[in-house]
């Protein structure tokens, strides 16, 4: 390699470790997570097998027969050599000697039976009380106890005598695991999830108002601000600018003070007789509104700005000719200015649409996704998935798988998109020539 | 038809570009505004054409005040200097787009564009984006563009600028013989006066905002009232010696040279300041009237040769005589001046 490759690689190293830690590691560590269980039941770390209560319920869920589960849920008393050396501590070696000869490898289902067959023995302890406890000595229970492998876990069944199926104890093994596994069962779960195609036309539907909205205003904006006189044009664009720099938490603010049920319009409605509400999260149209002029004013500032200079980019010649031509005003903006911003428009709907498919912060702190989920969005989905349930359980893979199909979608659209620009003409010769 | 534009000022701001100007151009002439770069040229074009306002004064096309009227309705046809054309639409539409606006049938208007077309030989060039025409071709276009609605007036603003010099020679007469078919009044903008002499009837001679001699090419040549025009016609340029009236006849500065005053003028005061312009073709080695000096300067024009001739004093004259006199340069020469031709300018620059 010559020293000029090495110096250009040197010089493209910021932007290479960029979109190396900003782009391809997230995709990468989506993409792992999507493949996962991972939860907050099953923790981000591994996990252990342990029967209890809810296990065995979520055997029986998965499909083990009731008597398998039943089985593993009873206690069982064995008389094995742990047992007969406690019993020798507690009730002496005689009576240990007893059992040991005459029982050694016998097995109750009950404790009742155990204490019957104490009882038949001679050396046995007198009371009541001290058989029962002597019998608990025997007591053998895969029950609340924690394996750190499956191994640890089968063995421990088998030797408390339940017999298993192979494919009961893959069932068992699987089942029981707390912590998180491989699978590829999040793109099925997705599919399932009941409002998951309200989720997706949702967001359809606020990629597609919202660009409409800011391209909109944005071109208005940018027409109306050419044709003013330019010190007032200046001040016009700094304040539809304003929203853009302000942090968005505040920004959001201000739409809900405007929409609460005692807030501004509000107030100013309770003068023609409406009953105060909140306007925001009345209905879900009346959220959609508000969504699409939130994120619809946000995005018409960079409009704003980019159509507004690609305008003042028209030669002044060409407005004029076209003025003595005898076009008006509207006829000049249709015909000489707007053609002349097709390549502008075109650049921010791809770069729009990218954006707002994975951007949900204004409509997180404005609706959340409410009322009952009119609102709710698919980024805004995958977060309330993984990292912000009502439930509790955060489900971080399934809202990683959700994320990715989002990454998915965001690269198809910019192939196509890049089939569209044909970028590399793009960069080579400016769209707005004399 | 007849445009008048009575005490035209026009300013920006607080700078005043043209002050009181008065101005008649007759119905189907051509006249040129003539005049060094920032003059206020394309100023008074386009406040003919209404794209600026005038600030004071009255503007008429024939017997309608035109003043207050915006520029869609003045019915102006305008070649810009860069021509203006619209990138986006190919020569068709962009020929067409005087129409479109007015919402002609598309009959009408393919009836129109081809008739243009014709007049301005760019029939084949329809399809084809403004970005694909060579600058003569772009300027047709342009051209088209703004006779299509047939304007009553045409305004040229310094349009054969961006061309090169064999393509300028075609043009200036293209341009001509087309005003001439449409009989159209035009008012040519150019700061080229080889321009504004062939191809207009008349030169208006812009000054600092102000016109200083308006007339026929030919009278503006041979008459200049001040030094100012004077120099800026003719190609090679007027040559100048300046001097003081001594004894009723002119004594160039520094020297003991001098020359007598050309007949049926008024010679200022004794000792007041003038000045005389010589034109290099009557500057000649057969004048009676000589003045000795040393040739400074030889340029060969092909035809003709351009001599510079350095008098004692330092002042320059400016010789074209035709080819084969094979005079060197640092020869001592002793040519005549052609009395009678002189141009005599009094202190204040003015012709006497
Ligand atoms: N929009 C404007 N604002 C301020 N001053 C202007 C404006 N347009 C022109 N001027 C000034 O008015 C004067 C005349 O300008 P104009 O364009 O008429 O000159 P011109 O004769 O056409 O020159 P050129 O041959 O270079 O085109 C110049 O000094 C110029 O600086
Ligand atoms: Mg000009």
């Amino acid at each position: 390699m010559r020293r000029a490759h090495l110096l250009g690689l040197g010089f493209l190293s910021p932007a290479l470790a960029i979109i190396l830690m900003l782009f391809l590691i997230p995709v990468l560590l989506t993409v792992m997570f999507s493949f996962t269980n991972m939860s907050t039941a099953t923790g981000i770390s591994g996990g252990a097998y342990e029967i209890n209560a809810a296990s065995l319920r979520k055997l029986a869920d998965a499909g083990a027969q009731e008597s398998f589960v039943e089985t593993l849920g009873k206690e069982s008393f064995v008389v094995d050599d742990a047992g007969i050396t406690a019993a020798a501590a507690a009730y002496g070696e005689q009576f240990a000697n007893e059992v040991g000869s005459q029982m050694l490898g016998e097995r109750f289902s009950s404790r009742r039976d155990l204490e019957r067959a104490f009882r038949k023995l001679k050396s046995r302890p007198r009371s009541t009380r001290d058989i029962k406890k002597a019998a608990n000595l025997f007591k053998r229970s895969v029950l609340n106890i924690r394996f750190e492998t499956a191994g640890g876990l089968v063995g421990a069944v088998t030797d408390n005598g339940i017999e298993m199926t192979p494919d009961q104890q893959e069932l068992l093994t699987k089942t029981i695991y707390t912590g998180w596994t491989w699978t590829s069962d999040n793109f099925a779960l997705m599919a399932q999830i009941p409002y998951v195609w309200r989720v997706a036309g949702n967001t359809v539907l606020y990629v597609v108002l919202t660009l409409a909205a800011s391209v909109g205003l944005g071109l208005f904006l940018a027409i109306t601000t050419f044709y003013l006189p330019s010190s007032s044009a200046t001040s016009f664009r700094a304040i539809w600018f304003l929203p853009r720099i302000l942090p968005n938490v505040i920004f959001v603010l201000m739409w809900k003070w405007l929409a609460w049920d005692t807030g501004f319009l509000s107030s100013l409605f309770a003068n023609f007789g409406v009953p105060p509400r909140n306007w925001m999260l009345d209905t879900g149209v009346n959220a959609w509104v508000f969504i699409v002029l939130i994120n619809g004013i946000v995005g018409a500032s960079l409009g704003m700005i980019l159509f507004g200079s690609a305008i003042k980019s028209i030669p002044q010649s060409m407005l004029h000719a076209s003025e003595v031509d005898g076009a008006s005003r509207w006829q000049q903006i249709c015909y000489i200015i707007l053609p002349q911003l097709r390549w502008p428009i075109m650049f921010i709907c791809a770069y729009s649409t990218l954006s707002l498919l994975t951007s949900f912060e204004y409509i997180l702190l404005s609706t959340d996704g409410g009322p009952g989920g009119a609102t709710e969005v698919w980024s805004l989905m995958a977060f309330h998935t993984a990292l912000d349930n009502y439930a509790g359980n955060l489900q971080y893979g399934l809202g990683a798988a959700m994320a990715l199909m989002l990454v998915i979608v965001g690269i198809l659209a910019s192939l196509v998109y890049l089939r569209i620009f044909n970028f590399n003409d793009l960069v080579a010769k400016p769209r707005i020539e004399q | 038809m007849r445009i008048s534009i009575e005490n035209f000022t026009k300013s920006f701001g607080d700078t005043t570009v043209i002050e009181d100007m008065s101005l008649e151009i007759g119905d189907g002439e051509m006249l040129a505004l003539l005049g060094p770069s920032g003059c206020g040229k394309s100023t008074t074009l386009f406040a003919i054409c209404g794209i600026h306002r005038m600030n004071a004064g009255r503007l008429m096309f024939g017997d309608t005040d035109v003043t207050e009227v915006s520029s869609q309705k003045r019915n102006v046809g305008v070649v810009f200097q860069n021509y203006a054309l619209y990138p986006h639409m190919n020569v068709y539409e962009n020929i067409a787009f005087p129409l479109k606006v007015r919402k002609e049938s598309k009959a009408e208007v393919d009836r129109k564009v081809q008739e243009i077309a014709g007049l301005v030989h760019i029939g084949e060039l329809l399809q084809r984006r403004p970005m694909q025409l060579s600058g003569g071709q772009q300027q047709r276009v342009a051209l088209a563009r703004a006779l299509i609605r047939k304007p009553d007036i045409l305004l040229l603003d310094e349009p054969l600028a961006n061309l090169d010099a064999k393509l300028r020679l075609e043009m200036r007469s293209e341009i001509r013989r087309i005003q001439l078919a449409t009989g159209i009044t035009a008012v040519l903008v150019t700061h080229d006066q080889v321009e504004a002499m062939s191809m207009c009837d008349r030169i208006a001679l812009m000054d600092k905002g102000q016109i200083v001699q308006l007339s026929t090419p030919k009278d503006m040549y041979e008459n200049p009232s001040s030094d100012f025009v004077a120099g800026f016609l003719g190609n090679p340029p007027i040559a100048f010696l300046d001097g003081t009236v001594a004894d009723g006849e002119f004594r160039l500065a520094n020297s003991q040279v001098t020359l007598p005053v050309p007949s049926g003028i008024e010679i200022p005061g004794e000792g007041a300041p003038m000045r005389f312009g010589v034109r290099p073709e009557f500057f000649q080695p057969g004048n009676p009237l000589k003045v000795p000096g040393k040739v400074s300067f030889v340029e060969t024009q092909g035809r003709e040769e351009l001599y510079d001739v350095m008098l004692e004093n330092g002042a320059v004259l400016r010789s074209i005589q035709s080819q084969n006199a094979g005079f060197r340069l640092g020869q001592e020469v002793s040519w005549g001046i052609e009395q009678d031709r002189v141009l005599a300018f009094g202190p204040d620059g003015n012709r006497l």
